[in-house]
């Protein structure tokens, strides 16, 4: 079967990707402050901007993205990732973005059809 | 420390990052911690920083060289992908690794990255076929902060899932998602 997508079009590129994520949580949360009441809609808006607009790209892929937001007060938090899938042609990308109050860890993974 | 001083601090510290992102120990781990001292990237428009990292194992100089096969005729999984046998799993390793544990910056930053690849190798044990696992452990320190923890998923939902489980004793939290994707 003929390959009508070239390499480049066909494969995850983590600065597209990463800008997308950080623009996504930007218009989300942008300048706000903390405020537990609202968590819950800022993170449905910034995963499901990002499938949006990674969406957008036509890619052959599926994606997985997740998001944490965490409150500053001191406190620690580790993530980690770790794949089993196609090295070649499978890409994550991980966005860390703070301000004054809150943490917002956003991950994208994309799997290759 | 005067303004320019923190700068090259700051730029000498993201580099460090960057250069840890890329030579992990582990290849297939990427890892990151956060702690709230760290100050680490470029200066956003409404004082808020960000840092990027990714995965960067791509061996794109020497693609691998297609295989023919023969068709399968195979058109969904043989056997679908054992959610609850997974979670299993989950709870069970995050129990068995965390539950003496208190809570430490170091350990933590560690076991993430331990208990993903132990989640991830049990996950292969079961031997699912055509199936990418995808497995993320965050783990927290028990404080007064609030924390949501959210992900959606562009996929075929019949045949790809994911199994979750939450593990907490007295200082700390985690939580531990294994996404799976099917793949022709």
């Amino acid at each position: 079967m003929d390959d009508f997508q070239s390499a480049e079009e066909a494969a995850f590129v983590v600065d597209e990707v990463s800008n997308i994520i950080k623009e996504s949580i930007e218009s989300a949360i942008g300048g706000n402050a903390y405020q537990h009441n609202k968590v819950n809609q800022w993170t449905s808006n910034v995963v499901e901007q990002c499938l949006n607009q990674l969406t957008k790209l036509g890619k052959p892929f599926k994606y997985i993205v997740t998001c944490v937001i965490m409150q500053k007060n001191g406190a620690g938090l580790h993530t980690a990732s770790s794949c089993f899938w196609d090295n070649t042609t499978d890409g994550s990308c991980t966005v860390r973005w703070e301000n004054k109050t809150m943490y917002c860890i956003v991950s994208v993974f994309g799997l290759s059809i | 420390m005067s303004t320019s001083d923190m700068s090259h601090a700051r730029d000498k510290a993201a580099r460090l990052l960057r250069r840890r992102g890329s030579a992990s120990s582990m290849a297939s781990t990427q890892q990151q911690s956060i702690h709230h001292q760290s100050g680490i990237g470029p200066r956003g428009k409404h004082g808020s920083m960000s840092t990027v990292s990714y995965n960067d194992t791509h061996d794109h100089d020497n693609p691998r060289i297609p295989v023919k096969m023969e068709p399968t005729y195979q058109m969904e999984p043989a056997k679908k992908f054992p959610t609850g046998s997974v979670q299993t799993i989950i709870s069970d390793v995050l129990s068995n690794y965390l539950q003496e544990e208190k809570y430490e910056p170091e350990m933590c930053r560690q076991m993430t990255k331990t208990i993903s690849e132990v989640v991830k190798a049990r996950v292969k044990d079961l031997m699912v076929p055509r199936y990418k696992v995808i497995c993320v452990i965050h783990i927290g320190q028990k404080g007064e902060q609030g924390i949501r923890v959210g992900s959606r998923c562009l996929w075929d939902s019949g045949y790809d899932t994911f199994a979750t489980s939450e593990f907490r004793n007295n200082s700390l939290f985690a939580i531990g998602t294994v996404y799976a994707v099917y793949h022709e």
